[in-house]
């Protein structure tokens, strides 16, 4: 009798735990979305701003197209918005990872030897500050060439996250640990593989994180500037060009969501590995 | 045997910002033996883990050298493995990996077999198989330093070093964790030095607690040997008759130090008032009935009325700790026992000869000796009782409690078990305990009797602990108690301000032997600012209401004098008295220019001065000290009266020169 009475009991209870974990997680961004579109829609119709609302992107026939068919494709710069997204992943994952290469091997590098800290630091703090689109042109004149200039523009963007917080890694690695290597007299290749890098990673990865972030905000405007190469931010460019308004918010939405996804990704990783 | 580490004339440095030197250690000599366990106490800041970085070779000195085996240590290296406070694992290695990183680094001559059961063996020794395979994060702080330990150990270190290794765990943790290291070093005769803050720790696992003084200029200040058998189980040591003295031997030592950096922050500027050089006084004083002149000289305002208007009475535990700060210069002037002036003047407790001046007895008799009332039980009510007690029981060695080398309990003491034919240190044993501690060490059966002041005498009768088996009357009527002690040259400093003290508590001291004030002063020592006890305890005079056996009626009793005007001049003859009694038990020599140094240390002038301006008489006639077994003292000839006593130690005489240069303070 007892069992008969008490599951359903449970039941309702589970179903509770899961309506309020609903109502708490999930409702909210639905909410916000919703609404953002709703003042959007509202502030395009009343003419407020001199953009199409949501629902004009949708109803348009070109930008419909384009998120209905995101892999067409009849040339190299006239493809679906997916290819054009793969086309700049590609740069960025090849920008991005002699990126991470160089910068975490120049911050070992500074990091672990004060001289060369004092000799390098003024040059990185200097080019840190250069904004991604000044090197474009610079880029261009010494490569001469769009792609390999565009991937310059990529790796010179996110190399400096990535080399000052693996610099400030090693810097950081525990007074402890380093007189624990000393006592035990540890190799050199002892101490990097178990105690140097083990201990930089964390910092390593919240520079590789801002670093991935930062490179595809630079391949976006790399693109736009450079034109001629297949790649959302040609796309943008060309679009603009031609006043299609609605396909340049497409494509807007397809950046942000690729951004955030790459984001996650590394977050992911970091939790995954230097959360020991 | 030769040591293991040797520290020799240690110093170290470190460059501040600003171009500045911080010298954190200074001169530390140091030897430690193969097997033994030493620790390094000492406030934060004395540099007791710079001293064990230097031997670690994690940091190396600035003058000095530090050697294991003979071998200047240059470097660190596995033969002197460090357990740090914070365990210093590495998080992304489990248990296993963490000891095996260490082994696999260490042991290279090893082959893999061998190296992986020394692993496996180590992380048995300390009881952590179960977690062997965890990360670090996992386990708790016991557990962590466990692994510590084990790592420590898998490498066969010449000496283990521990930097506040159980500092950072909960009690109970702790506790354990203090027994298994104990227990690991006394199968592996492991040489361990240990830093720590934790006295009872110290006490519990050392052969010997090396104590630093405050830095700047950290020197060792005293080596303690702690000789507790071993092996020692933790809730077992507490009940070894020295467990609480070495304990209280090395908290007297930290607070002393604590003092001290009070003192110095304070460093306040000399005030000069009234014609007086200086009116800002610290005296120290001992809880005890004799404090009575200091106590009524404060509250009565007999200190004001001659000027000195900044006193401050510092209160000490022990007759120590008014030696220390005689010694140290954080004391102005203090209450002494009778001997102080002269065992302090003749470098008493090997310290240098520090030349100390009394003008002025504050107090005689109040003394007495008691005895555990298992004597009386048993009939011994008298000294021939005593001996022919002592002769029939040679296998139980009876201790006595004395306050001070140089106070007069110890040489009353001494000098009465002599007169009964018992020697004082070889048939009994005499151990220096606070008074205040008396009462409690005689209940606890730590000693069989002592001879301290009152209230203590006194206490033990009304409680039925104890009984009094002699008080002066039996003794010495009228012997000199306490005394006023200043440094001689405090005393040249400030010659105004010695006679104005000196007017002052003469002054309180005619106070006291007024009956009509018994009361009023009973209730004022009774504060927590002087003796913190009950009322009924403090006795001035009229013995004959007060009992003082356990169920006869009182012996006669002699109370406190404390004004008897000529009686209050220090006397020669009764210091060298003293400083005779002090060279019979081969304590001090006996000095060849002994009445150079009575000259200096009795203040005969600055006292007549004082009684002359207050107007009291103290004409005084010279006359010989008779004590109770009938041999006189004249003060003729000191040396022959030395050898015409039967009981006595080797006499050695020295020629002590007081002009040394003055102890600067440490």
């Amino acid at each position: 009798m007892t069992t008969t009475l008490s599951s359903p009991i449970s039941k309702s209870k589970t179903v509770k735990v899961d309506l309020a974990k609903y109502r708490d997680q999930i409702l909210p961004p639905i909410i916000g979305i919703v609404g953002f579109l709703l003042i959007w829609q509202i502030l395009a119709s009343t003419n407020l701003i001199r953009l199409p609302g949501p629902w004009d992107v949708w109803m348009d026939e070109r930008s419909r197209y384009l998120i209905l068919h995101p892999l067409y494709r009849n040339s190299d710069l006239d493809q679906g918005l997916l290819r054009q997204t793969l086309a700049s992943l590609q740069r960025v994952a090849i920008g991005y990872c002699s990126a991470g290469l160089v910068g975490i091997a120049l911050g070992i590098l500074v990091g672990s030897s004060v001289w060369m800290n004092r000799a390098l630091d003024p040059i990185f703090q200097f080019l840190r500050m250069v904004a991604p689109l000044a090197w474009v042109p610079i880029a261009l004149a010494a490569l001469r060439r769009n792609e390999p200039a565009a991937l310059f523009v990529i790796f010179i963007t996110s190399i400096w996250p990535i080399l000052i917080n693996t610099a400030v890694g090693v810097r950081q690695i525990p007074e402890d640990y380093i007189n624990v290597s000393k006592v035990l007299k540890l190799s050199k290749t002892d101490f990097f593989f178990k105690v140097l890098l083990p201990s930089a990673l964390p910092y390593m990865f919240t520079g590789l994180r801002v670093g991935i972030g930062l490179s595809w905000l630079a391949i976006i405007a790399a693109e736009i500037v450079m034109s001629g190469v297949p790649g959302i931010g040609f796309f943008i460019w060309d679009a603009y060009q031609q006043n299609y308004v609605t396909e340049i918010i497409v494509a807007v939405v397809y950046i942000g969501a690729v951004g955030l996804l790459l984001d996650r990704l590394m977050a992911a990783l970091q939790a995954k590995i230097a959360s020991r | 045997m030769s040591a293991l580490v040797n520290v020799e004339q240690v110093e170290k440095s470190f460059g501040l910002p600003g171009g500045q030197e911080y010298l954190a250690l200074k001169g530390i000599d140091l030897q430690i033996h193969q097997g033994e366990f030493v620790s390094l106490i000492g406030h934060s800041g004395c540099g007791k883990s710079t001293l064990l970085n230097m031997v670690a070779g994690l940091s190396l000195p600035t003058g000095g050298v530090v050697a294991l085996d003979g071998q200047t240590i240059t470097a660190p290296g596995p033969d002197r493995m460090v357990v740090f406070q914070h365990y210093s694992l590495l998080p992304w290695l489990t248990v296993r990996q963490n000891v095996a990183l260490a082994v696999n680094a260490v042991l290279k001559n090893y082959s893999q077999t061998e190296r992986q059961q020394i692993i496996e063996e180590h992380i048995d020794l300390v009881g952590l198989r179960h977690a062997a395979d965890k990360p670090p994060a996992q386990l708790s702080g016991g557990m962590k330093q466990r692994v510590a330990i084990a790592r420590a150990l898998a490498l066969r270190p010449k000496v283990l070093l521990l930097d506040e290794p159980f500092g950072a765990l909960d009690a109970l943790t702790r506790g354990n964790l203090q027994e298994q290291l104990m227990r690991i070093c006394e199968e592996h005769h492991m040489t361990t030095i240990m830093v720590t803050h934790d006295v009872d720790e110290a006490v519990l696992l050392s052969d010997r607690v090396v104590m630093l003084t405050n830095g700047p200029g950290s020197r060792i200040g005293n080596i303690l040997t702690i000789d507790i058998p071993r092996p020692r189980r933790r809730l077992e040591v507490v009940n070894h008759p020295s467990y609480y003295s070495y304990r209280s031997e090395i908290i007297y030592f930290l607070n002393q130090q604590k003092r001290i950096k009070q003192w110095r922050a304070r460093k306040e500027a000399v005030i000069s008032r009234h014609g007086l050089e200086k009116v800002n006084l610290d005296i120290g004083f001992v809880p005890l009935t004799a404090c009575a002149p200091l106590a009524v000289a404060r509250e009565k305002g007999f200190f004001a009325k001659h000027g000195l208007e900044e006193v401050n009475l510092v209160r000490e535990t022990s007759w120590r700790g008014i030696q220390d700060g005689i010694i140290g210069g954080y004391l102005d002037a203090a209450q002494m026992p009778a001997g102080m002036p002269v065992w302090m003047s003749l470098g008493g407790g090997d310290n240098p000869p520090q030349p100390i001046v009394t003008a002025l007895t504050l107090t005689r008799n109040g003394n007495a000796i008691t005895l555990h009332k298992r004597f009386y039980e048993q009939g011994i009510h008298t000294l021939s009782q005593l001996k022919a007690y002592i002769l029939d029981s040679p296998s139980r060695q009876l201790t006595f409690g004395v306050v001070h080398p140089s106070s007069m309990h110890n040489l009353l003491l001494r000098y009465w078990l002599a007169a009964g034919g018992i020697h004082p240190d070889q048939d009994v044993v005499l151990k220096t305990l606070p008074p205040a501690q008396m009462v409690a060490n005689l209940t606890a059966g730590n000693i069989d009797g002592y001879c301290v002041g009152e209230p203590w005498n006194l206490r033990a009768a009304l409680e039925g602990s104890g009984f009094t088996v002699a008080t002066d009357l039996e003794i010495w009527l009228g012997h000199p108690g306490k005394v006023l002690g200043v440094r001689e040259e405090w005393a040249r400093a400030y010659p105004n301000t010695h006679i104005a003290l000196v007017k002052a508590l003469m002054e309180a001291c005619r106070y006291c032997e007024d009956p009509a004030h018994q009361e009023e002063i009973r209730e004022l020592l009774s504060r927590r600012a002087y003796l913190s006890t009950d009322k009924s305890y403090i006795h001035l005079g009229d013995p004959h209401r007060i009992t003082c056996d356990l169920d006869t009626p009182m012996r006669e009793y002699a109370h406190h004098q404390f004004f008897l005007g000529a009686g209050n001049r220090p006397s020669r003859t009764e210091h060298l008295w003293m400083m005779t009694q002090m060279a019979r038990w081969g304590d001090l020599p006996f000095p060849r220019n002994w009445v150079e140094i009575l000259e200096r240390v009795c203040q005969v002038g600055v006292f007549s001065t004082a009684a002359r301006e207050l107007g009291i008489d103290v004409s005084y006639q010279r006359h010989p000290i008779q004590l109770f077994d009938g041999v006189p003292f004249n003060g003729e000839d000191p040396v022959a009266y030395l050898n015409s006593l039967p009981i006595k130690h080797d006499i050695y005489m020295a020629e002590v020169a007081l002009d040394r240069r003055p102890l600067v303070l440490s």
